[in-house]
C-alpha cells in the first residue's frame, strides 16, 4: 500500500517535473514574441527542474530495473552464474551512490550552513570549522514570499533577492540518499532471487512485446 | 597506462551488468581518488555541472516529449498510408512505402529502436499479408529504422553537439542529406531485390489517395517543419526563430496539441469503450482537462523515464570526460598516434572500428558520449571536420546497432517479429552490406555532410 503510494508520488513528480520544464520553456517563447518580454528566470528554472527530474527520477529508475546496460554477456550466462555477477554489479552501485552521497553532501551542506565531512573516502566525522555559503544566491531566480523565513534562519535575516544555492543543490544529498537506498534494496531482491539484472539493454524493452502482439493482431 | 586501467574497469563493470552510467561514474570517481587530488564534493558539483551547464543538453527532455506524443497516437500509421499511396505500386513497393516510413518517422522521433517499434509493428504484419516473406520484411525494418539517429532532429546528434560544443544546428543540417541518401540506397537496392526475385506490387491507388493521406498525415510532418524553420528561420527572410532548445519545447506543446485535439489518438476527446471520437464543440472542458488527462501524465511519464535514463548515462559521461581533461589524455594519444606517422584515413577506420564494435552492445548516446570526447582533439589535430566528424560517428553506430551478433536493432526486431535472433540477422545482411558502402561513401567524401551546414550558415570556424 505504501509502496503503491509512493510509486504514484515519484511518477506524478516525474511528469510533473517534465511538463512544467515544457510549459516554461514554451511560455519564455511566447513572452517574447508576443508580448515582447522575456521571462528572465524561465531557463534557470528550467535548468533546475532538469537536474531534479533526473537526479531524482535515477532511483525511481533503479526500482523498475530501467537503467540502460549491457546485458549480452549475462543472457548467456548460468542462473547461478548471473546470480554471482548481479550481486557483484550492486555492490558497486552501492561503492558508487555512498561516495557520491558523501560527495554530495560535502558539497551542499556548507551552502545551507551545515559542516562538511573530514575525510577523503569515507567520512571520519564533521569538520569543525568551515566558511558559511548560505548567502550565496542563484543567478535569476526570485526568492518567493513563502520562503522569507530562510532569511532569518541561513541569512542572519538579511535579504535574499535571488532563491539561495541551497535549494536547487538540496537534491544532490537527497537524491544520492534515495538512490542509495534503492540500490541496497535491489541488491537484497538479487540476492532472494526475485530479479536477475539491474538493467534494460535499450529503451524500448517494455514496448517490444506490446508491438509484437499488435503484429500478430493484425494478421 | 592509468587510463587502460580506467578503461578496463568500465568495460569490465560493463559487462557483468552493471549500469553504464554507474559503470563510467565509479571508473571515475575511483581515479580521481587514487591518482588525483580532487575531493568527491568536486565530483558532485561536475555532476549537477551536466544540467547546469549544458544548455544544449536541455533539448533532449523536449525531443524526447515531442516524439512521445507523435507515437502514442495513429501518427505511425497516417505515416505509412501517406507511404504506400506514394511508391507502392512499385514492385516490392510495400518494402519501399515501409523505408520511406521509417524515414519520415526518424524525422518526429530521433530513436532508432522506437523507429522500428512504431513503423516495424504495423509494416511487417502488413507485408506478410501482401506476400512477403516475413525474414524479409524484418530485415528491411530493422535497416530502416536505423535511420531514426542518422535524421534530424535526433537526440544522439544533441549528444554529440553538447560533448564537443558544436552547434545542433549544424549537426542536424549535416544530417538531411546522408539521411535522404541511406533511405533512398536502401530503397533502390530493394526495387533491384523486388525485380530479381517478382515480389508483389501493389495497386496505384490515384493521386486521390495520395491527396487523403497526405492531408492526414501533414499534421505530423509539420513537427518536423516547426523544428528545421524554428532553429534555422525561413531562408532569406528570417533569421533564426527558437535556439534549438526552444524549437524543441514549441515541437512538445505542438505534437500535443496534434495528439489530442486534431487527431485525437489520446487524451479526453479520443475514441474510448466503443464511443467514437468527440469533437471539441461537444467537450469544451477538454482544453483544461487534457493537461490532466492520465494519458498526458503517462506521456509525460514514459518521456521522463527515458530522459531520466539517458541523461544520468550523459551526466556520469561527463564525469568521465572531467577526468579525460584533466589528465590530458586525448593530447597524449594524439601525440603518439601523429609520432606514429597516423593519417586522417588510418584515424578514421580506428573510429569506424571502435564504434562498429561499440555500437553493438551499447545504447547509441551513452558510447557517444564517451568516445567523443576522446577521439575529437586528435581529428581537429589531423585536420577533420567536427561537424563530419560527428556524422561518422553517427552513421558507425547505426551500422553498430544491425552487426550481428548483438546489434541492438536485431534484438529490437526480433522481438517484434517474434523470429528467432539468427533469422533476423541472416535478413538484414544484404541490407546491411548497402549501409556499409554508404559507411565509407560518408567517411570518405566529408562534402555529404558538410555542404549543406556550410552552405546554409557559413564554413565552420574551428577555435582550439
Amino acid at each position: 500500500m505504501l509502496s503503491k503510494i509512493i510509486n504514484t508520488l515519484e511518477e506524478t513528480l516525474i511528469a510533473l517535473l517534465l511538463g512544467m520544464m515544457t510549459l516554461v520553456t514554451f511560455a519564455n517563447v511566447v513572452a517574447r514574441y508576443v508580448f515582447n518580454s522575456n521571462i528572465l528566470w524561465a531557463l534557470e528554472i528550467t535548468v533546475f527542474m532538469f537536474g531534479w527530474l533526473v537526479l531524482l527520477g535515477a532511483s525511481y529508475a533503479v526500482k523498475h530495473a530501467s537503467h540502460l546496460g549491457v546485458d549480452a554477456l549475462i543472457n548467456v550466462l548460468s542462473p547461478s552464474a548471473r546470480r554471482i555477477t548481479g550481486l557483484i554489479a550492486a555492490a558497486a552501485c552501492i561503492v558508487f551512490t555512498f561516495l557520491l552521497f558523501k560527495g554530495a553532501w560535502d558539497y551542499w551542506a556548507n551552502f545551507a550552513n551545515l559542516p562538511a565531512t573530514e575525510g577523503r573516502w569515507f567520512p571520519l566525522g564533521f569538520e569543525e570549522k568551515f566558511r558559511p555559503k548560505g548567502w550565496y544566491e542563484v543567478n535569476d531566480t526570485p526568492l518567493p514570499e513563502i520562503l522569507r523565513w530562510m532569511e532569518d534562519a541561513f541569512n542572519d535575516g538579511d535579504e535574499y533577492e535571488k532563491i539561495p544555492r541551497m535549494i536547487p543543490y538540496l537534491v544532490l544529498p537527497l537524491s544520492m540518499a534515495l538512490l542509495l537506498y534503492r540500490f541496497i534494496q535491489s541488491a537484497v531482491h538479487l540476492w532472494t532471487g526475485k530479479i536477475d539484472r539491474l538493467v534494460a539493454s535499450h529503451e524500448v524493452e517494455d514496448e517490444i512485446e506490446q508491438a509484437a502482439n499488435r503484429a500478430e493482431g493484425a494478421n | 597506462m592509468d587510463v587502460a586501467l580506467l578503461f578496463a574497469m568500465v568495460v569490465m563493470m560493463m559487462m557483468i551488468g552493471v549500469p553504464i552510467a554507474v559503470s563510467l561514474g565509479l571508473s571515475s570517481v575511483l581515479f580521481l581518488l587514487w591518482f588525483s587530488d580532487s575531493s568527491l564534493a568536486s565530483v558532485a558539483q561536475t555532476l549537477f555541472s551536466a544540467f547546469e551547464g549544458h544548455f544544449t543538453l536541455l533539448a533532449i527532455p523536449f525531443f524526447i516529449l515531442a516524439s512521445s506524443f507523435m507515437s502514442t497516437g495513429g501518427v505511425a500509421q497516417r505515416i505509412i498510408r501517406f507511404s504506400i499511396a506514394c511508391v507502392g505500386h512499385l514492385r516490392g513497393g510495400l518494402a519501399i512505402a515501409g523505408v520511406f516510413a521509417c524515414m519520415m518517422f526518424a524525422a518526429l522521433s530521433g530513436s532508432s529502436p522506437a523507429t522500428v517499434v512504431a513503423i516495424g509493428s504495423i509494416v511487417i504484419a502488413a507485408m506478410t499479408q501482401a506476400g512477403y516473406t516475413k525474414e524479409f520484411a524484418a530485415g528491411v525494418i530493422c535497416n530502416a529504422g536505423t535511420l531514426g539517429i542518422l535524421i534530424p532532429p535526433s537526440i544522439v546528434m544533441v549528444v554529440y553537439a553538447a560533448a564537443v560544443d558544436v552547434s545542433v544546428g549544424r549537426m542536424f543540417l549535416a544530417g538531411v542529406i546522408p539521411g535522404i541518401m541511406a533511405g533512398v540506397m536502401l530503397m533502390i537496392a530493394i526495387y533491384v531485390f523486388a525485380r530479381i526475385k517478382n515480389m508483389p506490387k501493389g495497386e496505384w491507388a490515384g493521386w486521390g489517395e495520395i491527396g487523403t493521406s497526405f492531408a492526414q498525415a501533414i499534421w505530423g510532418l509539420l513537427l518536423i517543419v516547426i523544428i528545421m524553420v524554428g532553429i534555422y528561420g525561413i531562408p532569406g527572410i528570417t533569421g533564426a526563430i527558437f535556439t534549438p532548445t526552444e524549437a524543441a519545447a514549441v515541437a512538445s506543446v505542438y505534437a500535443f496539441i496534434v495528439a489530442v485535439f486534431v487527431y485525437r489518438d489520446m487524451g479526453p476527446l479520443a475514441e474510448r469503450d466503443g464511443r467514437p471520437k468527440k469533437s471539441l464543440l461537444q467537450r469544451p472542458d477538454a482544453l483544461i482537462t487534457a493537461f490532466f488527462h492520465k494519458d498526458t501524465q503517462k506521456t509525460l511519464l514514459d518521456a521522463g523515464k527515458l530522459t531520466i535514463t539517458l541523461m544520468f548515462v550523459i551526466a556520469n559521461a561527463l564525469i568521465l570526460k572531467h577526468v579525460l581533461t584533466d589528465e590530458q589524455v586525448p593530447q597524449h594519444i594524439a601525440k603518439v598516434m601523429l609520432s606514429a606517422g597516423l593519417g586522417p584515413i588510418t584515424f578514421l577506420i580506428v573510429v569506424n572500428v571502435i564504434l562498429l564494435i561499440g555500437g553493438q552492445f551499447m545504447e547509441p548516446s551513452g558510447l557517444l558520449v564517451i568516445v567523443a570526447p576522446l577521439v575529437f582533439p586528435i581529428a581537429i589535430e589531423l585536420g577533420i571536420d567536427p561537424i563530419h566528424l560527428g556524422i561518422i560517428m553517427v552513421v558507425n553506430m547505426e551500422i553498430g546497432m544491425i552487426t550481428p551478433p548483438v546489434g541492438l536493432n536485431l534484438f529490437v526486431t526480433s522481438g517484434v517479429a517474434r523470429m528467432p535472433m539468427m533469422g533476423v540477422v541472416k535478413a538484414a545482411l544484404p541490407f546491411l552490406a548497402v549501409l556499409f558502402v554508404f559507411l565509407i561513401m560518408v567517411t570518405y567524401i566529408p562534402a555529404i555532410s558538410t555542404f549543406l551546414p556550410t552552405l546554409l550558415m557559413g564554413p565552420e570556424l574551428v577555435i582550439n
